[in-house]
Parts: structure tokens; sequence; C-alpha cells
């Protein structure tokens, strides 16, 4: 499993895989406000961040892999 | 020329080609909106490219074009014929423009008038629709290269080399992507050299309540600093949804945008070859450095004293793997320079088509053979004859409608082109079902052209008769319009054909149509030459060029005033010397019998005179580059069996 709900904060860990939108998506419809912790995460499918561009819940968290960190998450984080 | 207008001329084309398909099955199937779309977007996209250069003309009427097509697209326009013919004669204007910015770097100058005609005929059909005031009448289509501006300008100047080439994509994943395992955060991580990567909802407001995780809704930007292919590389599995644009980078940024001219290199010619094929080469390589190293391998054992017989066998053995090798290599890259037929059979329908509206017929083309490949320099000698051929067909072959009916033939003529694979052979047939040729009316034509003499004509059967007109004095196109339906430019098709190394034939039945055949060779690389000997030299001539060859006893040689004449088969036949056509110095005198190529000059057969034959062989034409290519009589080189080069001469040209 590589989307996990610990303590109220959506953990996206490893490479996420196209089939954990629908998980992401049901963690997110269920309380948009939940933040989303992108710390362990290596790569995200495009159905995944498409996931997160539509309900835009928080993120937090930087991610070790460089082009997540440098190209992904400021479109992410920015308001 | 300008990477980002090469760019455009090799996707201009066939955004050329997307619209037309779409545009002609629009008229089949009109409530199709996925046609409507294709043909759009094409549009769309090459008006976009257009605004980028100094093309206005081409800009406008695409522009309108684009009007028309998004007006039909949200339902205020119905399409029908008239609509479908406009905006076919849009796409095909567009093509030929394509065609003169390809060869000269502009548009003719006669574009503005052409482009006027068109935007007005176009507006005039919108102007009746419900919202569309006098839209852009005149006004400057807008670029579409805003996003790319958008991106530049996110990266502040620091980032970007200034006034350098960078790479910009858009990639508009399908809906459907997700589902064929692409995945576009993938694709954007391994595009090399990124300077800046937007990826943002298509639809900004999808509906989250009945949010579809499933179906892709991305859009990727990016810039990259690498090389064009290198991008193109990585979005190699979905090029039919990316946008690929070479772009500078403006000195000011906020100037006018990426724009670039200049002048188109005649020579330029660039080859598109299937990704698997250059994997083949890449895997025969692989196999040939191992080959190499086992060659190392066996000299180290040689040092170490390998015995003579054992070397021997470690050697034929290793040569075997070579030889191997090098075939496969040698049938690799002659793969390589074989192009499928369809992108040019594709140009075709459209064009029938249009020239089919222009005379106010019906004509349907049925093309056939996509899968056939012939050689690139084939493909692209072929567009010119085959468009001749098909022009023909409409013009002369198909009659007037009610002539049709008359006949008991559906008004809708029926155009067949089909290519076909034959051995080393490609045959590519044109047929029609019109009115066929009468070779009466064709021998009536001939006599009065004076063709031939009224007795050799009396005497031709009728199959011989229809070959007529491919002669040159034939084909005047007044005469041959009023009288039998065929024969304009046809000399013209023959030589052009020939040049490729093929032959056309003809057959007809009149009243039941007329069925041109081209048989070409699906290779020129390769060329069966004849080996002769001059003056101690060899020489190659190809044996296509030679129609027999003959041994003339010395006394046969009649002199003639300054020349030589021997008799073949009671025709008289003009010996020319080669060395004296080479001017390298003669043989001495010759004692025994003269040896002599018969060639065809003309309607003329000739004599070369020769010095002995020394086989035939299969060789790889090299075409003289540089200076030498404009050296008369010689086709190329090629390297003979003992590594001498050999020149292969045309002996045609040399003769004539």
């Amino acid at each position: 499993m590589t989307v996990r709900l610990v303590d109220g904060v959506i953990r996206l860990e490893g490479a996420c895989p196209v089939e954990e939108a629908e998980a992401l998506l049901a963690l997110v419809q269920e309380r948009p406000d939940r933040p989303v912790d992108l710390s362990g995460c290596r790569h995200l499918h495009g159905a995944v961040l498409q996931v997160l561009l539509a309900f835009r819940p928080p993120v937090q968290g930087q991610s070790e892999d460089a082009f997540l960190r440098d190209w992904i998450l400021p479109g992410l984080q920015r308001p | 020329m300008d990477e980002l207008l090469q760019q455009f001329l090799i996707e201009g084309p066939e955004l050329v080609q997307q619209a037309g398909d779409a545009l002609l099955a629009l008229e089949r199937r009109p409530d199709d909106p996925a046609l409507v779309d294709s043909a759009f977007r094409a549009v769309h996209t090459l008006k976009g490219s257009a605004g980028l250069f100094d093309f206005p003309p081409m800009g406008l009427v695409l522009h309108a074009a684009e009007d028309l097509l998004g007006a039909i697209r949200a339902g205020r326009r119905a399409v029908d014929r008239d609509t479908v013919d406009e905006l076919v004669a849009v796409i095909g204007q567009t093509d030929r423009w394509l065609a003169a910015i390809g060869s000269t770097g502009t548009l003719p100058e006669d574009a503005g008038a052409a482009a006027a005609r068109l935007v007005a005929t176009l507006r005039a059909r919108l102007s009746d629709g419900p919202d569309h005031p006098a839209s852009a009448g005149g006004v400057p289509p807008e670029t579409d290269a805003a996003w790319i501006r958008t991106l530049l300008s996110s990266q502040g100047d620091a980032a970007l080399p200034d006034g350098g080439t960078l790479v910009a994509v858009r990639y508009l994943p399908d809906r459907n992507c997700f589902f064929h395992g692409d995945d576009p955060v993938e694709i954007a991580r391994h595009v090399p050299g990124l300077v800046a990567l937007r990826v943002a909802l298509q639809d900004g407001q999808p509906d989250l309540a009945a949010y579809d995780p499933f179906a892709c809704n991305l859009v990727v930007e990016l810039l990259s600093s690498a090389p064009l292919d290198e991008v193109q590389a990585a979005f190699r599995f979905v090029p039919d949804q990316v946008q690929i644009l070479p772009v500078t980078v403006p000195a000011t940024p906020a100037g006018d945008g990426p724009a670039g001219r200049s002048t188109p290199e005649a020579t330029s010619r660039s080859l598109r070859v299937d990704a698997s094929r250059i994997d083949a080469l890449a895997e025969i390589v692989g196999e040939l450095v191992v080959a190499k190293n086992g060659l190392a391998e066996l000299a180290a054992q040689l040092a170490g004293g390998l015995d003579a017989r054992a070397a021997a066998t470690a050697l034929a053995d290793r040569h075997a793997t070579f030889d191997r090798l090098v075939g496969r290599l040698h049938r690799a890259v002659v793969s390589v320079r074989l192009v499928p037929m369809t992108p040019l059979l594709r140009r075709f329908p459209r064009l029938v088509r249009e020239t089919a509206a222009s005379l106010g017929k019906e004509v349907e083309l049925v093309v056939e053979g996509d899968e056939v490949e012939v050689d690139r320099s084939v493909l692209d000698g072929l567009f010119e004859p085959l468009t001749h051929l098909l022009r023909n067909a409409v013009d002369h072959g198909v009659e007037p409608a009610e002539q049709r009916r008359r006949a008991g033939k559906p008004a809708r003529a029926s155009l067949r082109l089909v290519a076909r694979q034959a051995g080393d052979h490609v045959v590519i047939e044109v047929a029609d079902d019109g009115r066929g040729i009468d070779p009466a009316t064709i021998r009536r034509v001939a006599a009065e052209r004076q063709v031939m003499g009224s007795e050799a004509l009396a005497s031709l059967p009728d199959d011989a008769v229809l070959d007529l007109v491919f002669r040159p004095g034939f084909s005047t196109a007044s005469a041959v319009t009023d009288v039998s339906g065929r024969g304009v430019g046809m000399d013209a098709v023959r030589t052009a054909i020939g040049q490729l190394g093929g032959k056309v034939a003809l057959a007809s039945q009149p009243g039941l149509g007329t069925t041109v055949r081209l048989t070409l060779p699906v290779n020129l690389v390769l060329a069966k030459v004849l080996l002769v000997s001059c003056a101690g030299e060899t020489y190659g001539v190809p044996m296509d060029s030679v129609v027999e060859t003959a041994r003339i006893p010395k006394d046969r040689l009649l002199p003639v005033r300054a020349g030589l004449v021997f008799f073949l088969r009671d025709q008289a036949v003009p010996l020319l010397p080669l060395a004296d056509l080479l001017h390298v110095p003669g043989s001495v005198e010759r004692q025994e019998d003269q040896l002599a190529l018969v060639i065809r000059a003309g309607p003329n057969l000739v004599g070369i005179g020769v010095d002995g034959f020394l086989g035939h062989t299969d060789v790889l034409l090299r075409p003289m580059t540089g200076l030498l290519a404009t050296m008369p009589g010689v086709l190329g080189t090629t390297i003979l069996g003992d590594g001498r080069v050999m020149m292969v001469l045309d002996p045609v040209e040399l003769a004539g």
C-alpha cells in the first residue's frame, strides 16, 4: 500500500502507480482538507498527480526524488 | 534552414494530410464529430505554426478555415458538399504553399490574391451564421505560441540561454492514455535537459463530484535545452499527442516570441525511419563488436603458437561470422531507405476530389497498397507522374455525369490507385471506369499530327496504337483533350518513370475504362552492370541501358565521313569508340573483331566500341558528389571486389 492514512495525513510512499489514484481520490473526497504528505514519495503517476491538481488538497513534505522536488511539487504547493 | 521552419515543413504536410483525410471522410459521415475535431485540430495547429513565420496569407486562409470548422464543430453550421469543397480547396492551397516554401523559402507572389479569394468564399459561407460578426476579415492570426511565451517567462532570464535554441513541447495526453499504460509524468521525467515544466489540467474545473480518476485530463508543457531529436525520442510512444517545436529564445524576453526565417537549403533531405529498423541496426553492430573481439582472441592464440591448420579453421570460422553479419547489415541499411507508400498514396484522394470538383464531376478514388514499400528516391519521384495520371483520368477519362448515365454507368465514377509488390518491383496501377481510348481516334490524331508516316500507322496493330500517346509529338493538350481523352503529357510521365528505372504501359477498353500500369524497381541502390574494358580500364554500364552486345568483323565496319558505321539486321548503326567518348587515349589499331555495346539513344541505335566484355555484376552505386556530380555521362562509382574503384557510365548521355 503506497497510499496510507496516518494520523489524519494522507501519506504517499514509494512509486505511486495508476491504481492508487482511486484510493487517493476516496481519501480526498472524504475530507477535502486532509493534508497530503509527499516526503516518502519517489514517483507520482499522472493519474495520481491529476487527483492532487483537481482537488488541490494541502500538500506537505519534500520528496527526495529530484524530479518531483524540482518540477512537480512547486506546482502543487502554489496557492 | 532554420530548424523551426524545417520542423514546420515536416509537420505541415502531415497536418494537411490529416485535415484532408478528415474532410473527405466527413462527406460520407457528416455527423461524426471526431472527424470535425480532427480537421479542426489539424487546421488549428497549421494556423498556429504559420503564425510563427512570416506567411500572412497562409495564416489568414487557415484562420478563416478554422473559424468555419469551429462553427461546424459548435453545431452552428451544417456540413454540405460545397463547404467540404471549399475546405478541401484551402487544404490543397496550403499544401501547394508548403511545397513552395520548401523549395523557395517564401510563398509565391500570387499568394495574397489567392488567399483573398479563399478567405472571401469562406467568410461568405460563415457570414449567414448566427453569431459570427465579420470577424477578423483582415486581422493577422494570433499565434498559438502563447504557452511557449508563458513557459519562457516563468523561468526568468537567468535559466535561459539568451538567443539560444530550446525545444518546446506541448503534450496533451489522450483521455484514455492511462488505460494504454501511458504515464505522462513518467514521460516528462525522462525528457533530457529540462528547463521548464508545467503540468496542469486540460479542463481546469473538472466536475469533482463525478471525478473519473482514470480519465486523463492533464496537459504537460515543457522546455528543454536538449537537441530536438533527443526530446522527440522521449515522446516516441505518443507522437500523435505532442506538439514539439524548436524555439529561439528571444534576446529581449518581452519580444514577439519565437520566430525565425532563413533561406532553405535545396540539398537538405531527411529520412524518417521506423525506430525498429534502427534498433535492428544497433543489434547488428553489437554482434559485429562481439565478432571483432573474437579476432583479438584469435590473434592472441596465434601469438601463443597456434598451429597453422587450427588457425586456418578458426579464421574461416570467423570469416563466416563476418560474412553473415555484413550481409545482414547491408540488408538492414537497404531497408532503412525503404519507406512505405502510405504518405504518398494518401495525398491523392484529396487531389482527385479537388480536380473532380473543379470539373463538376463526381469521382471516388479507391487506394490500395499502403503497406508496399519502396526506396525513398523512388517515392520522391512518383508524386508528379501519379498526379499527372490521376488528373488525366479525372479530366479526360471520366465522362460527364449525364453521359455516364446514358451509358448505363453510375454517375459517380470510380478511380483506382493500386500499388502492389511483385518480386523486386512495385506495380502501380491507375485505373478508371471512364470512356476508354478509341484506337481509331488515336490513329486519326496521330495522322493529323504527323507522329508517324501514314503507311506505318496503318500497319500498326491496335495495341501498339495506344502506345502512340506516349510519343512527344502526340501530347499536345488541346488536340488530345478534344478528341481522345488521354495523352496530356503522357510522354512526361514515361520520361519521369523511366528516370526511376521503371516502365509505363497502357491498356484500354473503349467504353469501359483505361488502366495505366507503372512498373518500378523497389531499390535504386543495387544496379546490375555490365563490365567492359577500354584502354586498359574497367568501366561499368547499367544493364538496363544496353540493348544488346555485338561482335562486328573488321571488314563489316564501313567508314562514313569521319566515322564508322556497321549494319545490325539491316539497320545502319554508327559506331562511337568509348575511348573517344571518354577522351582517353584509345587502344592501338585492332586486328580482331570490333566489340560494341548497342544502346538506344532517342529513337536510334548507337554502337559504342569497347575493347572487351568482362561479365556482369551487381553493384552498390554511389552517386558522384561535389565537383564530380556535374560530370556528364557518369552515373556514379562503385568498388570492385578487388578494391578498385570503378566508374559506372551513362552511355546514353555519353553518346548524346
